[in-house]
């Protein structure tokens, strides 16, 4: 197990942001049943949206260099308020992980694996992540850029398709709802997939240029945007106002693929695309829960995995022991697993909860504690401007 | 993976144990899992029928399995080499779809699987009656597409399932290359579910689905079902039909056969499109615009005529153009009169004013007969075969 810091390139960051954001977008029934036909010019309103987010995050992660959300919060606060304002952002990274692991499970049942318990799958997807988190969150990293290129080439080839069952008529009239349902779109987008990037700012500091933060996140959420756009587009060209009835458009709208009368069942790939990035997106929440709880309760001289052993907030005299990390990671897999059965009764809960209440939720994590953060970062003259004066 | 102490703690599993058990335990997940499908455990269902119950309040459903078995025999006969049918159709009475497709199971011994349907034929007594009960769970229904082809029967549904099929071994893939073949002649409305499912979700919604009727054993197309508020409210004939796919731009090929001053004359449509566009007047009143560009070509001359001339050929575009024009027309007329608007100019005037829209659709159903139409039709004459002058006794001297 590779343990030395700095060694996730920007490059990486902003692929890994993309894939994190595209599981997300892969299934994007819930912002269409709102804005319908205009839902594609919300990918991006919403990016606009999240860019404020993004430079908060940019600006804690630059006066605070080296530390992560959660030991910013411990600077910034103190070690018991901050320990509290930790503990919201665990608790959230936990939802999150467990909102998405419940999302995953809940697509192999209901369109895969049908008669397969709920439990099964998660149980076995989190063993997954688990075993990906053991060998090292780096290369995961590493991975995204391939997965990016499946996913970019995916959504690509399904695409060009339907082309010929795609209607351009569907995406009149434009701009006709009022300007409130165009704000929860934006909202919603903003919040729900790219604001989550949150996620990332506890695995920023292993990046090797680590001032270069704001970038790649910007430039990820930019792809994200542009291809959330795209796979919009093609499901209300393709399905028309049936895009904002059916469950999941993007996997709807590729069951219409037939080439011949051979290349049919398309939906397989978007299948196996979506499982993947699913993973993914759990494997970095799960990592930045693990890495958030071993901070609170003080593991500190017991790195995580690619932990940044030259940060000075370790304690590098100490051996490292990668097998002190794996209860961590069990238990707080253990715990998502749980939460994951628990968090919805049925997919209609799921689905409200996704049109209203998710992105007020998601935005006292994304946007209300890291504003308060930085505010007070500034008003306690703390961080590395004042370091640099000292 | 690289380990900073090579050591193997005192109790620990050697490493090689260890892999061979992570081995044996993913093997153990290769077998399948609970959700594992068995060829020989399922009844591919290729083909629907839904008819009215015996009972009041039911349905009569009917799945067409294939026999998977019959099916490598000679083409050409329904029967097999065998000597049986290469479908079985499975009947049962229930008061929704889907408890009579789980009643099919009381009497066999293999799931019905939807998942290749391929088409779902309703019978016009129950259609009139409403389509939303059967069409609600083939579209909600994860295993059914909505790629499937909508057939509305004249008479029993199941009847249709049934037909005598001569180039083929099962009915229903006979009906549905039939369907796909409709492109040669532009009379019949080919729509599937997703279409259908399109068209009821539209600002004015007035859905259109094919008739089918079986005669002495053989299923035709005839005709166009029209439906408002998911019932079956009246019929367009093949030129209405003609005259409903000039409009909506689906016409993609097909025959004309004129009677000129020499005689018959058969013309073939080679290119086609349309486009209908609303237009405001001066007096705030929106009527509709259509164009309609055909290019064709003489398929045959049965006179002695020489059609090559180019006076002919003025006169032979003119012929085509007043046919175009009155299939148009006599669609518009049937539309009028059952007061469903079959073009979707609702749906293209909330597209291009939707402020308007907004004002009109809720008296759609009275403004719809009143408002107008007017035809541009375009026509080009672009060959004559491969003929320049007609076969004529005595024509090379």
């Amino acid at each position: 197990m590779k343990s030395t810091g700095g060694n996730i390139s920007p490059k990486d960051l902003m692929f890994a942001v993309f894939c994190f954001i595209q599981a997300t977008v892969l299934r994007s029934g819930y912002i269409i049943a709102v804005t319908r036909q205009d839902s594609w010019a919300m990918a991006m309103t919403g990016f606009l949206f999240a860019i404020p987010i993004v430079a908060i995050y940019a600006a804690l992660l630059r006066k605070f260099p080296g530390k992560n959300l959660i030991e910013i919060s411990d600077c910034i606060f103190g070690p018991i308020i901050g320990k509290v304002v930790s503990a919201f952002y665990l608790f959230f990274f936990l939802s999150l992980a467990a909102l998405n692991a419940h999302d995953l499970g809940s697509f192999v049942v209901r369109y895969l694996m049908p008669e397969t318990p709920i439990a099964m799958v998660l149980l076995i997807s989190l063993m997954g992540c688990a075993y990906a988190l053991r060998k090292g969150i780096e290369n995961l990293m590493y991975l995204s850029i391939c997965l990016s290129i499946i996913v970019a080439g995916a959504v690509a080839i399904n695409s060009i398709l339907v082309l010929n069952d795609m209607n351009p008529g569907f995406l009149k009239p434009f701009f006709q709802m009022d300007l409130m349902t165009y704000i929860q779109g934006t909202v919603t987008i903003g919040a729900v997939p790219m604001g989550e990037i949150i996620a990332f700012t506890m695995i920023t500091p292993m990046l090797e240029k680590e001032k270069k933060v704001l970038k790649p996140l910007l430039f990820g959420l930019l792809l994200s945007a542009f291809s959330m756009a795209f796979a919009m587009l093609r499901d209300i060209l393709t399905l028309g106002p049936l895009v904002s009835i059916v469950s999941l458009p993007s996997f709807e709208s590729i069951r219409y693929v037939t080439l011949a009368d051979t290349l049919t069942r398309m939906e397989s790939i978007y299948a196996v695309v979506l499982i993947l990035l699913f993973l993914f997106k759990v494997c970095i929440l799960l990592y930045a829960f693990i890495l958030g709880l071993s901070h609170i309760l003080g593991r500190k001289n017991q790195p995580l995995p690619n932990q940044d052993h030259t940060n000075p907030s370790f304690n590098t005299d100490q051996p490292s022991n990668p097998k002190s990390f794996p209860p961590l990671t069990l238990i707080s897999t253990a715990l998502v697993f749980f939460y994951s059965l628990i968090v919805f009764e049925s997919a209609m809960e799921n689905i409200d909860w996704g049109a209203s209440t998710a992105p007020f939720f998601s935005l006292t994590y994304e946007l209300l504690l890291p504003a308060v953060s930085l505010l007070v970062a500034f008003l306690r003259k703390l961080g590395k401007a004042r370091e640099v004066r000292e | 993976m690289t380990r900073n102490n090579s050591t193997i703690r005192k109790g620990a599993l050697p490493r090689s144990i260890t892999v061979f058990g992570i081995c044996v335990l993913l093997a153990s997940f290769l077998t399948g899992c609970w959700s594992q499908r068995e060829l020989s455990k399922l009844a591919i269902v290729v083909g629907t029928a839904l008819d009215i119950g015996d009972q009041p309040d039911t349905l009569k459903l009917t799945a067409q399995v294939v026999k998977a078995a019959e099916m490598g025999a000679s083409a050409g006969s329904q029967k097999s080499s065998s000597g049986g049918k290469a479908y079985v159709n499975m009947s049962y009475t229930d008061r929704s779809v889907l408890s009579a497709v789980r009643g099919i199971s009381h009497m066999q011994n293999r799931r019905l699987y939807f998942s290749h349907n391929k088409v779902l034929v309703i019978s016009s007594e129950l259609a009139k009656l409403g389509m939303g009960k059967g069409l609600d769970t083939f579209t909600r229904d994860y295993e059914s597409r909505m790629n499937i082809q909508l057939l509305i029967s004249k008479g029993k549904a199941f009847k249709i399932l049934e037909e005598d099929v001569d180039l083929e071994k099962v009915p229903s893939l006979h009906l549905f290359g039939m369907m796909e073949n409709q492109k040669l002649n532009s009379e019949t409305a080919v729509v599937t579910l997703r279409d259908y499912n399109i068209a009821t979700l539209s600002g004015s919604p007035a859905p259109v689905v094919p008739i089918v009727e079986m005669k002495k054993d053989k299923v035709k197309l005839y005709g166009t079902a029209v439906f408002k508020k998911g019932k079956m409210i009246g019929e367009l004939d093949k030129s209405q039909t003609r005259g409903l796919l000039w409009v909506t731009d689906r016409t993609r090929g097909g025959a004309l056969t004129v009677d000129t001053e020499w005689g018959q004359v058969a013309l073939e449509y080679l290119h086609s499109n349309s486009s209908l566009k609303p237009v405001r007047t001066k007096d705030g009143a929106i009527r509709m615009e259509l164009t309609v560009n055909e290019e064709g070509a003489i398929q045959s001359n049965e006179t002695t005529e020489d059609l090559s001339r180019l006076e002919n050929v003025e006169k032979l575009k003119e012929l085509m153009k007043e046919a175009i024009r009155s299939d148009i027309e006599n669609a518009l007329s049937q539309a009028r009169s059952l007061s469903a608007d079959v073009f979707g100019f609702g749906e293209i005037i909330r597209r291009e004013y939707p402020k308007e829209w907004e004002k009109m659709k809720n008296n759609w159903d009275t403004l719809f007969p009143q408002i107008e139409l007017d035809i541009r039709v375009n026509v080009k004459l672009s060959s004559t075969g491969g003929l320049v002058r007609p076969v004529i006794p005595g024509g090379a001297q």
